[in-house]
């Protein structure tokens, strides 16, 4: 048992040992299309997608304080305007870009008129814009194909500036696209998010008034950090666009809205690898329960009742304040008897 | 012109359900600062409790509408006394979860006790047949639910501002500390405003039924316009709910008549706006 | 060594769970078929039934030696009537729990997005309720996706049928739509127009109405459209929406204007219609002006075989079964033929088997259309009637009955009937 609680503990103290993890990790999801079949590969696609749509969340919650019940509408920008382009018969990166590009231009100006509130009303606002997306992708059935959405999108081939043309029709092939491209998203979230905007970020979540009284704009920080969350969500839809091949506007729906909320919460909202954490737990609780059950609904709100009144600090907030001294406590009381 | 009116009409008998929603909804943040999502799942329960009583166990229409509040009455009580209590003061984001989650429990609780089976009973003999207004027929049941709504919301009016329970509400609304501090056992009025607030949603719902088919989805469906209303009410008010459910009420009615294709576009518009130019809504104080 | 030995053994643990393996060399012991359709919600009665004409089916042939010995397990989804779900849990069932054939799916956006990847899955699917005729004509035709079939009447039976109908009577002059606001809505009411008023050039339309998901109150569209005084409406919104419009209709009193002919509820014969309708038609509300057709009615034919199916699906479920339930059961036996035929569980093989079979469905005879996995068989239209010694529901009675021909559009060039 020492051994576990050693490696804990460095997990937790030693920087390098984290990265030691951390490159485990990756090596790990590196070598899965290997030994694994094409399904736990399609589904570790969509909790990576599921984790950037949790990290535009958690940016805004975790670091500014603010809630967005609207996140969903930036993943369906990304997702349409992606979608549209692969359409038109393009490759795969001017699709991702610019669904990408759309969902952070919807954002900026969106910002303007959501960072003006906090708590309560930014979530409301956050919720009328969702749904005012939602019904535009439903109702302008010309362009985005209504309720039936936009069907038969191509999962076009990697096409770098002619040098060399990967074709990313098999999941194997797709899924080394979305995981390189999420690693590297979030390594620069990372990045900013140690950086002094992100400290600024934690400033504004803490006390608005101190960092205002230091002389920084609160409000401009504010409409950055919910452009990038956009840039996140749509990140996150641009990418979901090849793999289904379709998609409908229940993804802008407030309900979609719901799901990174949830991860996020799960995962934990204070520390970094919340997002991920939370989204492998929820994707694989929701895809193993639907299952076993036809009674899916009533499992899942269960299991979140009890996280919500037991759990606030989430997975990770648990495993800090209860696991790690429980086991440290244990490991005191074998050293005391031999 | 008649058209107008008529759809208007219309209009103002769909606005009372949401009325109804969204005043239990504003009551429930008003008083306890709760922001409830799933607070159509109790209009959900009302409805489904009623029908069970009336076409099943047989019972008349106003027993049924008894019965819807006395089960809506007890769900609110366990929801508040068990659960909502313990999230008074977490930020918000765990409220709109946990109230969120019940929508799922509630939905897929309903689906399992009374099946898949639609849910429509018979109209109640009282209220069959149409009235002819500006020429055109009238749905008498439509114009009962007019002034059933117009006088729940006498009722509430006379509760708040002339007994000695609306007073306490009243007070701890504005004053939470001092009318703690004069004895006023405020967890015990929180459950009653609850309580109070989940029955205002289960006659919605009791008296949607012979017009609004109920499934086990409504308790998610009915919460949004909701939302809109109270928002362009402005929460914590009644008032601003009521003439919030009016506008959204009316508007939707003649939207469906003259631009069908963006009527969900707008009502979100029209919220949208109202937070942005004056997001205490149109009635709300600053809370 | 540990740590090696760990990891082989965690790797070993996943390939073992995630990889399942089909060998269509020759059939395995388990036959696995995989459904979906949607069991929650509004519409929730539609995957109920398709569940339990599923489990009858599957219990018959398991009771009766299988499918050339090998028995058959089923299991279902919850398709939420949601694309992306789709095609999760189509993944999921194929990839993960290996399933050999896929069946199911109710809404017509659904089938289209499911469509696509059935060749990525390389299995079949046999649709049993989704009705957009885009899916056979333009998918599977044009396109080429030729993994997909259709065991059940596609929009014909709500657009050209009722049109063939009316045609003869010449009383019907001013038409109205009342649509669902999604394909399956706008193409019913398109094929309906066009082909009626190929026959009967007076016809004029004198109003339009949609009504999207979810939607709870019809008062301003039926308002709208009974400001135009139409002879007949056709209405596509369906399952629980479809029956709060007809109580909402009957409210408005519009079955009691004399100007107003005919009220035709593309799926109106449904079971959860009509048991929710025997009230307001018990009571004559709807004065024989509520037409309506299915995918499938329990009451016609007149056969033994279907009265059968009828008196078993009753006695083991307790109430009468609907078009996805029927439809369903047909799609297995269709499934179990192929691979009898066959003799195997290659796609391409089965694809081929199917092209052209006749099924035995409970209500007579299908013939699978080669050219683009169409189903063609005959529905008739009738008007809702209650008789208690028939059924203790209401049902479609004075039925109207145009043979499939005669309706049904036709490859290539799909021409209006």
């Amino acid at each position: 048992m020492t051994w576990l609680v050693n490696i804990l503990n460095l997990s937790i103290k030693s920087h390098r040992f984290k990265l030691v993890w951390l490159g485990a990790f990756i090596i790990l999801l590196f070598i899965l299309p290997l030994f694994s079949g094409d399904y736990l590969l399609y589904m570790v696609m969509q909790m990576a997608i599921l984790c950037l749509l949790s990290y535009s969340v958690n940016l805004l919650l975790g670091n500014t304080g603010l809630l967005s019940f609207g996140q969903a509408g930036f993943y369906a920008c990304g997702a349409y305007a992606c979608g549209k382009v692969l359409l038109a018969g393009t490759s795969l990166l001017p699709g991702i870009i610019i669904g990408v590009a759309v969902a952070a231009i919807v954002a900026i100006i969106l910002a303007f008129f959501c960072v003006r509130h906090t708590a309560i009303y930014f979530a409301m606002i956050t919720l009328a814009f969702g749904m005012m997306i939602f019904s535009l992708t439903q109702k302008w059935v010309d362009f985005t194909g209504g309720d039936d959405g936009l069907i038969g999108i191509p999962r076009a081939s990697l096409n770098f500036f002619y040098i060399f043309n990967i074709k990313m029709d098999t999941i194997p092939a797709y899924y080394y696209f979305v995981i390189v491209a999420t690693l590297i998203a979030i390594y620069i979230l990372y990045r900013i998010l140690n950086s002094p905007l992100g400290l600024i970020f934690q400033g504004i979540r803490d006390s608005e008034t101190r960092v205002s009284f230091v002389g920084i704009s609160v409000r401009k920080s504010r409409l950055i950090c919910f452009t990038i969350a956009g840039i996140y969500a749509g990140l996150g839809g641009a990418l979901l666009a090849p793999l289904e091949q379709t998609i409908t506007p229940s993804a802008s729906h407030w309900i979609a809205s719901t799901d990174p909320i949830i991860a996020t919460l799960l995962g934990g909202m204070y520390n970094f690898s919340g997002p991920i954490v939370g989204s492998v737990i929820y994707f694989l609780l929701k895809d193993i329960i639907v299952r076993l059950t036809m009674n899916w609904m009533l499992v899942l709100g269960i299991i979140i009742i009890i996280l919500v009144l037991t759990f606030r600090g989430g997975v990770m907030g648990a495993f800090r304040a209860y696991l790690l001294p429980w086991l440290k406590s244990r490991l005191g009381k074998e050293h005391k008897n031999g | 012109m008649s058209n107008f009116i008529f759809q208007a009409l219309n209009g103002l008998s769909s606005a009372m359900f949401l009325w109804l929603v969204a005043a239990g909804l504003t009551v429930a943040f008003g008083v306890c600062g709760i922001l409830n999502v799933a607070h159509g799942s109790l209009y959900m329960m009302g409805a489904y409790f009623a029908f069970t009583s009336f076409q099943i166990l047989g019972l008349n229409f106003w027993l049924s509408l008894v019965f819807a509040l006395i089960g809506a009455g007890i769900i609110g009580f366990l929801m508040e006394r068990f659960f909502l209590r313990r999230i008074y003061d977490q930020p918000i984001e765990f409220q709109l979860i946990l109230t969120f989650a019940f929508i799922l429990v509630f939905d897929n609780l309903t689906k399992m006790i009374w099946g898949t089976m639609l849910i429509i009973p018979t109209m109640p003999s009282l209220f069959q047949g149409t009235i002819p207004i500006v020429g055109r027929p009238f749905p008498i049941y439509n114009l009962f639910i007019i002034f059933a709504g117009i006088a729940v919301g006498l009722i509430i009016w006379v509760i708040l501002k002339k007994t000695w329970w609306g007073m306490k509400l009243r007070a701890a609304v504005s004053q939470r500390e001092m009318a703690n501090a004069i004895g006023i056992n405020i967890p015990t009025l929180f459950t009653a405003a609850f309580v109070f607030a989940a029955l205002l949603a289960a006659i919605g719902g009791a008296l949607s039924t012979p017009i609004r088919v109920c499934d086990s989805g409504v308790g998610g469906a009915v919460i949004i316009p909701a939302f809109v209303v109270t928002v362009i009410g402005g929460l914590g008010s009644l008032k601003g709910a009521f003439v919030g459910a009016l506008i959204i009420g009316v508007i939707s009615a003649l939207c469906t008549l003259y631009i069908p294709f963006i009527e969900l576009f707008i009502l979100y518009l029209i919220m949208a706006v109202v937070l942005i130019i004056r997001p205490q809504g149109l009635f709300g104080g600053e809370r | 060594m540990k740590k090696v030995t760990g990891i082989l053994g965690i790797a070993l643990f996943l390939i073992f769970i995630v990889t399942p393996a089909v060998n269509a060399a020759e059939l395995p012991k388990v036959i696995k078929i995989g459904g979906q359709g949607v069991t929650s919600g509004s519409k929730a009665d539609y995957g109920h039934q398709m569940i339990m004409g599923a489990q009858m089916a599957v219990e018959e042939i398991n009771n009766s030696g299988g499918i050339l010995g090998s028995k058959v397990e089923m299991k279902f989804m919850d398709s939420e009537l949601k694309a992306a779900v789709a095609t999760k849990n189509a993944r999921y069932l194929v990839k993960d729990w290996g399933a050999h054939f896929l069946f199911g799916i109710d809404s017509s956006g659904v089938s289209m997005a499911m469509a696509p990847i059935m060749p990525e899955l390389d299995r079949i699917l046999i649709i049993c309720h989704g009705a957009t005729h885009k899916l056979t004509e333009e998918a599977i035709f044009k396109k080429g996706l030729r993994n997909t079939f259709r065991i059940s009447v596609p929009t014909y039976q709500d657009g050209t049928l009722p049109a063939m109908i009316f045609k003869d009577r010449p009383e019907i002059k001013r038409i109205a739509s009342l649509a669902a606001a999604y394909s399956y809505g706008y193409s019913a009411w398109e094929m309906f127009e066009k082909t009626l008023k190929k026959y009967r050039p007076d016809v004029e339309v004198v109003g339009k109405a949609e009504a999207p998901f979810l939607h709870m109150d019809f008062t301003p569209q039926l308002n709208a459209l009974m400001a135009a005084k139409p002879d007949l409406i056709l209405a596509t919104p369906w399952g629980g929406e479809g029956l709060m419009m007809l109580r909402q209709a009957t409210l408005l009193g519009l079955f009691e204007q004399p100007w107003f002919k005919v009220w035709f509820q593309c799926m109106g014969g449904s079971i959860d219609m009509a048991e929710g309708l025997t009230p307001d038609v018990k009571s004559g509300k709807f004065h024989g002006k509520l037409w309506a057709t299915a995918r499938y009615l329990w009451n016609w034919p007149d056969t033994p075989r279907n009265k059968a199916f009828v008196a078993k699906f009753r006695e083991k479920f307790g109430r009468f079964p609907n078009y996805s339930a029927a439809n369903v059961h047909t799609a297995i036996y269709a499934f179990k033929k192929a691979v009898e035929q066959t003799k195997s569980l290659d796609t391409q093989k089965l694809i081929k088997a199917l092209e052209g079979m006749k099924v035995q469905a409970p209500d007579g005879e299908r013939w699978i259309r080669p050219e683009d996995h169409q189903a063609c068989y005959t529905v008739p239209g009738g008007n809702y009637v209650y008789d208690k010694s028939v059924c203790p529901n209401a049902f479609l009675g004075n039925l109207v009955v145009i043979p499939w021909e005669k309706y049904y559009r036709n490859p290539p060039d799909y021409k209006l009937p």
